[in-house]
């Protein structure tokens, strides 16, 4: 068995070490060492979306990247969305009001997907919105609620790329 | 602090969790001490296990356990939901590719993984089939043992039940048709795919046993558990988290019985998570090959329709052939015809079981019907529109003779899509348009039992064993409480999947759960709005017949009307405590009916499409999908649209890309997420628009039906006479991949256009 | 998964060292689309997997140089897609950058992986053949440049020797406007692998340069020396003609369970005459 691998890397905007091994993949790592089961694991060839993360401000499938990959990076999940005092994000917020969710086991990793569309394009267009969010398999298929509720975040939120946290490396 | 009431929309109930990532599916548990298992198959479909070694995988690091039937009770159990055909791992041989041979257990998911790879399996391929003509064919070898299938007449074949409904004259119907149509349709292989992969843990609990399931069935899972453990109901405990989605998926048990076995063995907690891929191996729908002769007159009314429908089932029942019982049995369509023969047969094959799934059976007919229906206005020259129209059966028909009557106004379902969808009027170039109806019978026994507790402060928490499994039930019963007894939506606890806390019901599916245990919880609300009536009574000294309790308030006496949180604490007394309320709702069995008991209720659907094809590559688009369904009462209409809209994109996807592809050797070839399309965001229709028709007429709470499978029903009929309109081909089998239509094209433009 | 050790070298020689040593126990992970999958499957089953993302000499970054355009080889696909004058330039590759995978999958597939994997439907490969890439590997030897027509074997095979990575690929700056395109076929809208990938480019003077993938054992590049795809004005029998003649002898895999081989080879007419439309709009928007 290979050796473990030590990385440092800032989580939802704190630092964390910790060891893991160098066949585990970043969805592993969040799972089953961080404790973060937020991101959801599927498909695991890159096709549902389901376990979709920011790293470095950029939506990835954790399934596809591995652990020890992350070194020195700023990783972000579901659970670093809401505020810090409580409640939920406006996107958050939205996808409820817009009924975007039904089962939600998709909906940590469209949340990501469609909160990494916002910070990149502030002002998505529809297709903007489509394609941002393709990559994230929905079988309930509240694909257009989901639209719904990027499209307004859009129209009534400032989503401000969070500055990047110092690099733990 | 205002009270929810039925037709609001509020945020979903439970939706907190689901938007933060703190919602547990059975995946997320972690308890400190659990081990892990894996499933150990072979690369074969129909297989004879020579041995098995697990000295190998017993050797490595970590590894507790590896169990094979070899160390089960003998003979091993055998569970299933109609036949009891199942065994907990395979008994002497595989039966299709992904039956499990052994399950180990080790400290960690990798070290799980070496161990199953470890396992020596040496096997040898036997004879198998994998379609409905291999099946049936003289030579076929026998998929079940016809030791498993005693008494029953067609033990020695692969037919494994037939099922034919009919009424009326087929000959003498025939005589007033001015075209009789006879086509064959044939529907694939398609697989649920919720994005949750099916999950399970097990442990020892006492003297029994406590499983973890994703199931829609938990009461159920609980009776089989007890019956393969021989345990008493009270020992056997079934925890059953939110499914993350299950479209049928997950109703009945699948490898639960051999996870029990593991953990007693081992003595602690015991998890397997399926891969998707495994779960492609565990559950489908079953494929169809369907023929139907139909006869219409001039004057557009049907004559007579006389279906025989093939459905392609797996190794083990599981329910299939419920499937193909019910499903086949409102074949005919919502229409009052005055001849009809439905001939259904359940076919085993070497292949995943096939089990429930978003329309249990009716949409591989439908497909077959409607779109056989849409032949013959062609070949009259009758507006597809029209022919529906005068043929549907009007509210209150008996159009199954010995069946629950039409309970819907259903012209006006189809009214609205034709309008919405603007049929007959001009579109762009190229495009063509189709309608279809669909129609499926409800649950046809059902037992679920509610209790609901009233807190001191007017709180209330709900006990249901529904799951929610995305469809919402949580929401809709917390809005029913809300309503009933004034207690504001956040106010409100739905406790559910947990056959040690919450009361007995019999299954999450058909469809049932807003009509059945809604109707539960509002009887128990109902029971403690008498309860609460004869307390304040007492408190005010008035007779108790002059208080109403009602919509969440309590009427004295003289006008005065007090919300029911103030009177309850009053009415309680020193001792305080609760008031507490039990609801039932039955569906009773009826031992004549064909399907023992009649509808409930019956889901009706009408889906307009607008496409158009580019004729250089086959590829289809869907312009505009219009979806109509006849809902009763939208106890929550933001839900009704979400079910609707997603039951419509699910039809979307085995109408233009979803199917299993198998090898000669019967193993599944698009194995996984990259070679099994799904419908992405880029694979809507271009305008998506749902209706609902609302005529509080079904036999739910304040006049709601049963819906949410109804949009899936008729889409591929649809999809299909738009094809025709745009292109002038007609395809009868499902996916209309780029390829398949692009083909149809070609033979058109050679002159070979099948019709 | 099975275990494996994972390197991070931090220099050129580093990784060449390490990719002779260990040969294919070795396996080069850039952006991990691809290689993840197939680690997961056990299709591979490295000692080691070697992460080259922090190399310097790897590093992403779109430049011109000498003439050149320099694409560094760990270049995501988003990068690829995003870039102005990959967008002009050499427009059918930054078409073909979007087609790959989804956002998430294009935010870690880098140029350089698509192409050493050598799939014979990798998405970027017949624009870069149609416009002349160069891939430029390192190894225990030194640096040497491989024209991409000469890169690429069979599926799974290039000619990089052991030890040899590839370090940037580069597309000459054309001093006559060469306008290209894109197309792919595949079996939904959403993002999938393609049944067959074509790009066709036409420049000013009328030559045209077509290649395809997914239709054969490798990506295939070739040159119409008539000029009638260069020639807005020629008849649909004419470039019909011409495209029977360079696409005579693709040859579709017959197992496919993506595309029949008739299809995929109907569809890669009809790619060529939408790309080849495309490009000469594209030249003639300038």
């Amino acid at each position: 068995m290979a050796e473990r691998v030590a990385i440092e890397l800032v989580l939802n905007g704190a630092r964390r070490r910790v060891e893991v091994e160098p066949h585990h993949t970043l969805l592993d790592a969040l799972r089953d060492d961080l404790a973060l089961t937020g991101a959801k694991s599927c498909c695991l060839v890159g096709e549902c979306g389901a376990c979709t993360v920011m790293v470095d401000g950029r939506a990835v499938d954790s399934c596809l990247v591995l652990a020890a990959e992350v070194a020195g990076a700023d990783v972000r999940t579901v659970e670093g969305l809401a505020p810090a005092g409580g409640g939920l994000s406006t996107l958050q917020a939205k996808f409820l009001e817009h009924g975007a969710v039904q089962c939600g086991y998709c909906i940590p990793g469209q949340l990501m997907a469609a909160q990494a569309l916002l910070e990149t394009t502030p002002q998505p267009s529809d297709p903007e919105i489509e394609e941002g969010l393709a990559g994230n398999l929905c079988r309930c298929a509240c694909y257009e609620q989901i639209f719904d509720a990027v499209r307004e975040t859009a129209a009534t939120a400032v989503v401000e790329p969070r500055a990047p946290a110092a690099a733990a490396r | 602090m205002t009270a929810s009431r039925v037709g609001d929309s509020p945020a979903r109930v439970g939706g907190f969790g689901r938007v933060t990532g703190a919602q547990q599916y059975v995946a997320d548990l972690h308890p400190a001490d659990a081990l892990h298992a894996k499933l150990v198959t072979v690369d074969a479909a129909h297989a004879r296990i020579v041995s098995v070694d697990a000295s190998g995988a017993l050797a490595l690091p970590g590894v507790h356990l590896v169990l094979t039937s070899d160390d089960l009770p003998q003979p091993v159990p055998r569970f299933g939901p109609q036949n009891r055909d199942r065994p907990v791992l395979a008994v002497g041989e595989t039966k299709y590719h992904g039956d499990p041979v052994a399950i180990v257990v080790a400290d960690t998911v990798d070290q799980a993984e070496a161990a199953a790879a470890a396992v020596r399996v040496e096997h040898e391929p036997l004879p198998a089939v994998f379609t409905i003509e291999g099946a049936l064919a003289a030579d076929a070898p026998l998929v079940q043992d016809p030791s498993l299938r005693e008494g029953q007449a067609l033990a020695q074949t692969n037919v494994l039940n037939e099922h034919e409904v009919g009424w009326g004259d087929l000959d003498q119907a025939a005589r007033g048709a001015d075209v009789v149509l006879e086509r064959r349709y044939t529907f694939p292989m398609v697989t649920q795919f919720a994005i949750e992969p099916h999950a399970w843990m097990a442990a020892p609990d006492g003297d029994g046993i406590v499983v973890w399931s994703a199931i829609q069935h938990p009461y159920w899972l609980q009776r089989m558990l007890a019956g393969v453990l021989k345990l008493p109901l009270a020992r056997v405990r079934v925890v059953a988290p939110d499914p993350g989605g299950a479209f049928g998926g997950k109703q009945h048990p699948k490898y639960e019985p051999a996870l029990a076995f593991a953990a007693l063995r081992v003595g602690r907690p015991v998890k397997l998570v399926l891969t998707l891929e495994e779960t492609f191996q565990a559950v489908r729908r079953a494929a169809c090959d369907a023929t139907v002769r139909i006869g219409l007159a001039r004057d557009g009314s049907i004559c007579f329709e006389d279906i025989r429908a093939d459905y392609l089932i797996g190794a083990y029942t599981d329910i299939a052939d419920r499937v193909v019982g019910k499903g086949s049995y409102v074949g005919a369509g919502p229409y009052a015809i005055p001849a009809v023969r439905i001939r259904g047969r359940s076919i085993l094959s070497h292949t995943v079981p096939s089990t429930a799934f978003r329309g249990f059976g009716n949409p591989q007919i439908n497909w077959a019907v409607e779109s056989t229906l849409d032949e013959a206005c062609e070949a009259l020259g009758l507006d597809p529109l029209d022919v529906r129209l005068r043929n549907l059966a009007a509210k209150g028909q008996p159009f199954i003779p010995f069946d629950t009557p039409c309970d819907g106004d259903w012209a006006d379902s189809v009214r609205k899509a034709a309008d919405m969808i603007g049929w007959g009027s001009p579109m762009p170039e190229g495009r063509g348009r189709g309608i279809a109806v669909g129609i499926k019978s409800g649950p046809t026994t059902g037992l679920s039992t509610s209790i609901v507790r009233l807190l001191a402060d007017g709180s209330v928490v709900v006990y249901a064993g529904t799951s929610d499994m995305g469809q919402g039930a949580r929401t809709v019963f917390a809005q029913v409480a809300s309503q009933e007894l004034g207690a504001p939506l956040d106010w409100v606890t739905v406790v559910m999947g947990d056959t040690a806390v919450v009361p007995y019901d019999q299954q999450t599916s058909a469809s049932r759960s807003t009509v059945l245990m809604g109707n539960a919880v509002l009887n128990a609300c109902r029971d403690i709005q008498r309860k609460l009536a004869a307390m304040a009574a007492r408190v005010h000294g008035v007779e108790a017949g002059a208080v109403a309790v009602e919509g969440g308030v309590v009427r004295l006496p003289g006008g005065a009307v007090l919300p029911i949180a103030d009177v309850v604490a009053a009415s309680l007394g020193r001792l305080g405590g609760e008031i507490t309320g039990l609801g039932e709702a039955r569906k009773e069995a009826d031992p004549s009916h064909p399907l023992g008991g009649s509808a409930a209720f019956f889901e009706f659907n009408c889906t307009a499409i607008e496409a158009s094809v580019d004729e250089d590559t086959g590829d289809v688009t869907i312009h505009r999908h219009v979806t109509v369904s006849d809902v009763g009462k939208a106890l929550n209409p933001l839900q009704v649209t979400m079910q609707d809209e997603g039951a419509a994109i699910m039809g979307l996807g085995h109408t233009l890309m979803e199917h299993y592809l198998f090898d000669d050797e019967g193993r599944i070839r698009n194995l996984g997420a990259i070679d099994y399309r799904i419908p992405t965001s880029m694979d809507l229709p271009r305008s998506l628009e749902s209706a609902f028709v609302e005529h509080e007429d079904g036999p739910g709470p304040f006049g709601a039906k049963g819906m949410s499978e109804g949009a899936l029903l008729c889409v591929a009929p649809a999809v299909g006479a738009a094809i025709h309109a745009a292109a002038r081909v007609r395809i009868r089998d499902l996916p209309f991949s780029p390829e398949r239509v692009w083909r149809a094209i070609q033979e058109r433009d050679r002159g070979e256009a099948g019709a | 998964m099975q275990p494996f050790a994972y390197s991070r070298p931090g220099t050129l020689a580093e990784a060449v060292a390490l990719l002779e040593e260990r040969g294919p126990g070795a396996r080069v992970l850039a952006g991990g689309t691809d290689l993840l999958i197939r680690l997961r499957d056990g299709s591979l089953d490295p000692e080691v997997v070697v992460d080259v993302k922090r190399v310097p000499e790897l590093a992403p970054g779109i430049r011109a140089d000498d003439g050149r355009l320099v694409i560094g080889a760990t270049t995501t696909m988003t990068e690829i897609a995003a870039h102005p004058v990959i967008r002009h330039e050499f427009a059918a590759l930054a078409d073909a950058a979007a087609y790959v995978g989804s956002v998430q999958i294009r935010n870690r597939a880098t140029l350089a992986g698509n192409l050493c994997n050598a799939s014979p439907a990798a998405d970027t490969a017949p624009a870069l053949l149609v416009h002349g890439a160069v891939v430029v590997a390192a190894g225990p030897e030194g640096t040497r440049r491989i024209p991409l027509d000469a890169f690429f074997v069979r599926s799974g095979v290039t000619t990089l020797a052991r030890g040899e990575l590839v370090t940037a690929v580069d597309l000459p700056l054309p001093s006559t406007r060469l306008a290209s395109a894109h197309e792919r076929r595949t079996r939904r809208r959403g993002h999938d692998l393609a049944a067959v990938t074509m790009a066709v480019g036409v420049d000013a003077r009328g030559a045209a340069r077509l290649a395809f993938g997914s239709v054969g054992p490798r990506p295939v590049v070739r040159v119409d020396d008539t000029a009638t795809l260069g020639d807005r004005s020629a008849t649909d029998a004419d470039v019909d003609a011409i495209l029977d003649r360079l696409l005579g002898d693709a040859a579709p895999s017959r197992t496919s369970m993506r595309a029949s081989p008739g299809y995929r080879l109907a569809m890669l007419r009809v790619l060529a005459r939408r790309a080849r439309a495309t490009a000469l709009g594209r030249l003639a928007d300038g």
